[in-house]
């Protein structure tokens, strides 16, 4: 019981590892079903629908229900010991992150049906950091952590985004990839692919973390170049989002977007194969001991390596023409993924199982695992090339026995089921140690980082005395001192007051409500407002769960930042993305709708420039409320909470006016392009100033209630950054809307 | 490229054991990519070949690199630590530059293709104008006035023009050894120009997933000789002759039935939403390439479309065996 209401980062971590292996498990198995099917020509294990359905299933359970949430499992519980924290900067949010996730991958599978994948959220950054854990001798796998939450961050609005037309398209009739009303099917997938890159680095960068810290250990030597690997990582994580047009060079962009793109795309391989010689480098010279978490990250090295060089050859779009959706592109993204990602993974898991369950893994039965995994993928993806080359497409349910594609499609099936049993020996032996496995001692491998400084498991608060930090690789600098090239451990450790958030209940009903909302979406509409009713009122219980509680008061960073302040800011980023989305979608279809009426026929352009007036003063209210709030000046401080709110209702009121007349004069959703895009646009806009309204009031009756004083001014001054932000929007919205004709 | 239609069973399964034996290499691949016919399947090939030896000689290096560090540098007991390196600024330069090299070295062949294989299609190119749906190819020569279904010939050594277009969903043209793939987007007009040389039946196939028979999305490409193909041109234009016997009762079928709402043939129907059967008794396959185009598959086929293609739009019109041999043998007949 306690587990459903836990807010601690290990058992949350642990959560997202059961989870996604049982997901790992499902997609495995459609897997096998799907290479049974394409065993021989004309086989009929599945018909086409089913297999359809399978593979669908299996990229986005393997993508969103396993890799993603299996990464989550090192996120949530590595990070804050290898960083030497007591928990993450939001415990609840990273609670609920999980629950949506759980329920999300269930709905999923229950439909069996692809739609939607369940956003997978982000876990905030860690807290209470150790004293001297500067960014720069931030553990690798930390950073590539980092840099995964701000792609996630980034890159998840244009397909939420794309999402949302689709939705509006089959429920509310618009237009937006109707191509008889002049829409155009490139859009989506433009917004797929501008996530669907970045995607891909969310799913990989993780790996790049692990190895990161697993060969250093086991070479007992530092990595080498950390912070060249660093800023590698870095700059594969920005060029991603520059780069998603490759994977439409078949889709007829023009030779100049295939150049450009191209280019782009070849760009990345500098930094990755940047980061693969420094791999090289840090086993160069070193005392390796042959672990099985060694063999899984050389075994990633060696194979993301292949990977990457076919991934080298798609980045030339003459050679892609031939190679995308072919088998060439299948056998790429599973050594990517597989050879990388799952690589990684397996990488981590023998590397910190120890110190997650406090039991060591067989090594013998692991190294086992690792030959017939290895030799099983190989057996099973290596083929894939030649079948490509050889003009095999993917996503087919058979084949002739004419094309020539038999005898390595039977070979790649045999190769999945070595794969199978790899997996299975991984759970005999995770069995063999959770039920008998030698205790593990808090050091198992002569570890380098701060996570082997405390026992095996952890005690709840992770670390009885939080460790000072020297620099990279402190915990070994405090072991081997001078010779290891440090300095010596830094300032005497102190007991410290230890501070746990305390476990809550609403993280998991405000995820049920949800997940009632979205069963309802697909059945119901009663039961849309029975899971609605159950997470409003979820998330005002969360939100007041903890207010004025003074153990949450200070909460304060490694970057001197209020973390709710530096949550606000990164939300606000994806809202950029979010509508930039918008809005380029509406400038991308200005003009192409096929009937009236047109925007200049409609537009009124002085009541709007009214509204915008209202609206742009309500940020000037919101700036004397959050003084008022500062200076403790109750009275003032309801004066302009209320006012800000008020104008607010008064933009909104406009808004409802002009929707209506517009509606009167012919304009809806379901009118033309100009229509839907330009409801979706100010329609979520509106929806914004709405949260922001109900935000604002519900601060404005904690203070008629005299709940809100000085202390409280970060609350105010978070709700203020996002009306600012909702303020900015709009501006941009009646310049590019309105006022350019 | 000639696919086996006939020979012993036990000989030729013996013989398939032996090429199994020998790796598959000389396997008859129709869609292979690694042999081109046409001047773009070149163009392809030589950029590609470039890559292949650029990333086979990195591969080599990285490792031959891993396998003697993994050999030379292990853990022995009671052996001093390792040096501490951290790192060392020049060797980073290096191995960022090296595959800047690399890069350049396949760019510039790579910028030099896309620009060439995208250009504008000669004025006396062939116009086709393709229309992929679910889940069979529709040609059109609008300067022959003529339409086929599933079978695009086109004369060797003559740019082909294609204009692709779809009235469904997204689907994409590939055929392996006439050159790359390229989208059928709806509302959209892409176009894939290429100029064959070799004669001969190729195999193509659809290689965008497009609903349920996507698998089943297949074409061929006969290339002919110039003066082969004027006269199979010649021979589309003619109105089918009467037939007669059997083939005449599957006429007046065909004509009073359900077919003719979908189906054009010149003289009898105007139907579009499937396949022009004029000239069906001309053509290799069945069912966008499924199968050969015998009578006995045809009257299978048109009892029951959806037993041998999953999905297919035309449905079971209740024909009974005797009425479905009729309109075999009638459309068997238009030649």
């Amino acid at each position: 019981m306690s587990w459903l209401t836990t807010v601690d980062h290990k058992r949350i971590g642990v959560l997202y590892g059961v989870t996604a292996f049982a997901f790992f498990l499902l997609g495995g198995l459609e897997a096998l079903v799907i290479r049974l099917q394409l065993a021989g020509p004309g086989q009929h294990v599945v018909s086409a629908e089913m297999y359809n359905a399978l593979f669908t299933m299996h990229g986005t359970t393997m993508v969103f229900l396993a890799i993603m949430p299996l990464n989550a499992l090192f996120f949530n519980y590595m990070v804050p010991l290898l960083i030497g924290a007591r928990d993450v900067a939001f415990p609840r949010l990273n609670a609920l992150s999980y629950w949506i996730f759980l329920f999300g991958g269930l709905f999923l599978n229950a439909s069996f049906l692809a739609g939607t994948p369940p956003d997978v959220g982000w876990f905030g950054f860690a807290h209470l950091t150790a004293p001297g854990m500067t960014l720069m001798r931030m553990p690798v796998f930390v950073w590539m952590t980092l840099v995964v939450q701000f792609l996630i961050v980034l890159a998840f609005p244009p397909i939420t985004v794309g999402l949302i037309f689709l939705l509006f398209d089959r429920f509310f009739g618009t237009h937006f990839y109707d191509v008889a009303a002049g829409g155009d099917l490139h859009l989506w997938q433009h917004l797929f692919w501008i996530f669907g890159h970045p995607e891909v680095y969310i799913l990989i960068l993780p790996a790049f973390g692990i190895v990161s810290e697993v060969l250093p250990t086991f070479a007992r030597k530092p990595l080498f170049g950390a912070p060249v690997v660093i800023y590698s990582g870095v700059l594969i994580g920005f060029f991603g989002f520059g780069v998603w047009s490759h994977h439409m060079f078949a889709a007829g962009m023009g030779p100049i977007a295939d150049a450009a793109f191209s280019i782009a795309t070849m760009l990345i391989a500098i930094p990755t194969g940047v980061k693969i010689f420094n791999w090289l480098a840090t086993l160069w010279g070193g005392a390796i001991r042959t672990t099985t978490a060694l063999h899984f990250a050389v075994g990633l090295v060696g194979l993301f390596t292949i990977g990457g060089l076919s991934g080298i050859m798609h980045a030339s779009p003459p050679v892609d023409l031939q190679q995308t959706d072919s088998y060439f592109v299948v056998a790429h993204l599973h050594y990517v993924l597989i050879g990388g990602s799952l690589f990684g993974l397996f990488a981590g898991a023998y590397y910190w199982w120890p110190k997650i369950t406090g039991r060591l893994l067989d090594e013998r039965l692991g190294k086992l695992q690792f030959w017939v995994l290895f030799a099983g993928f190989n057996t099973a993806f290596f083929p894939q090339h030649y079948l490509g080359a050889i003009g095999m497409p993917r996503r087919i349910y058979t084949y002739a026995a004419g094309a020539g594609w038999t005898f390595w499609n039977a070979v790649s099936t045999l190769g999945a089921f070595g794969i199978a049993l790899g997996v299975l020996l991984f759970m005999v032996n995770a069995w063999r140690s959770l039920r008998a496995g030698a205790p593990a001692p808090a050091d198992p491998w002569d570890g380098r980082t701060l996570e082997w400084r405390t026992s095996s498991p952890p005690p709840p608060h992770d670390f009885d005395t939080i460790p000072p930090v020297s620099g990279r690789d402190t915990f070994w600098r405090e072991k081997y001192g001078r010779r290891a090239g440090g300095g010596g451990p830094g300032a005497a450790p102190s007991r410290d007051h230890i501070h746990l958030p305390a476990p809550s209940h609403w993280p998991v009903l405000v995820g049920l409500g949800m997940a009632v909302m979205a069963v309802g979406a697909l059945t119901h509409l009663a039961t849309v407002l029975v899971g609605a009713l159950v997470t409003v009122v979820g998330v005002f219980r969360f939100a007041l769960e903890h207010h004025r509680n003074p153990a949450h008061e200070h909460q304060v960073g490694s970057l001197d930042l209020d973390h709710r302040k530096v949550a606000m800011w990164v939300f606000l980023g994806s809202e950029c993305f979010f509508f930039g989305t918008l809005i380029a979608t509406y400038l991308a279809y200005k003009g192409k709708s096929v009937v009236g009426p047109e925007p200049h026929q409609i537009l009124n352009i002085p009541l709007t420039t009214v509204s915008t007036f209202d609206l742009l003063m309500s940020s000037l209210l919101m700036v004397l409320a959050l003084a008022a709030v500062q200076r403790g000046d109750r009275r003032e401080a309801r004066l302009w909470l209320f006012g800000t709110a008020f104008f607010g209702l008064i933009f909104l009121g406009f808004q409802a006016y002009e929707f209506t007349h517009f509606v009167g004069e012919g304009l809806t959703l379901q009118q033309n392009l100009f229509g839907s895009t330009f409801f979706v646009l100010t329609g979520f806009h509106g929806a914004h100033v709405t949260v922001g309204v109900v935000w604002l009031l519900s601060l404005w009756l904690l203070d008629l209630r005299g709940n809100l004083g000085v202390t409280d001014a970060m609350k105010v001054e978070v709700a203020g950054l996002y009306w600012h932000f909702v303020d900015v929007v709009w501006i941009v919205i009646f310049t590019l809307v309105y006022l350019i004709p | 490229m000639n696919r086996r239609t006939s020979g012993q069973p036990a000989v030729r399964s013996a013989l398939g054991a032996l090429v199994l034996t020998l790796g598959g290499c000389a396997w008859d691949t129709p869609m292979t990519t690694l042999i081109a016919r046409s001047d773009f399947g070149r163009e392809i090939l030589h950029v590609y070949s470039i890559i292949a030896w650029a990333t086979a000689g990195i591969a080599l290096v990285v490792f031959g690199v891993l396998a003697w560090v993994l050999a030379r540098f292990r853990a022995t007991p009671g052996a001093p630590l390792p040096a501490q390196t951290r790192g060392h600024t020049l060797l980073e330069i290096a191995w960022t530059i090296a595959p800047a090299l690399v890069l350049l070295v396949i760019s510039v062949p790579t910028l030099h293709v896309i620009f060439r294989t995208q250009a504008a299609p000669p004025a006396q190119a062939l116009e086709v104008t393709v229309l992929g749906r679910q889940w069979w190819w529709e040609f059109r020569y609008p300067t022959l006035n003529i339409a086929t279904a599933n079978e695009l010939h086109l004369p060797a050594g003559r740019p082909a023009a294609l204009r692709l277009e779809g009235p469904d969903v997204i689907h994409s043209f590939w055929v392996p050894q006439l050159g790359g793939k390229r989208d059928v987007v709806p509302g959209r007009s892409n176009q894939l120009t290429f100029t064959p040389q070799v004669p001969g039946e190729y195999w193509g196939q659809c290689a965008e997933f497009c609903g349920v028979s996507h698998a089943n999305m297949r074409m061929r490409v006969i290339v002919d000789a110039p003066d082969a193909f004027e006269r199979w041109a010649a021979a589309q234009r003619v109105t089918p002759a009467p037939p007669t016997g059997l083939a005449a009762q599957g006429k007046a079928i065909f004509a009073s039935g359900a077919c003719v709402a979908c189906h054009t043939i010149r003289g009898v129907s105007a139907g579009v939403l499937g396949p022009d059967l004029t000239t069906f008794g001309s053509r290799r396959t069945l069912a966008a390439g499924m199968f050969p185009n015998t009578p006995e598959r045809v009257a299978e086929w048109v009892k029951n479309p959806g037993g041998l293609k999953p999905g297919v739009k035309m449905p079971a019109l209740g024909l009974t065996d005797d009425q479905a041999r009729a309109v075999a043998a009638y459309l068997a007949s238009l030649k």
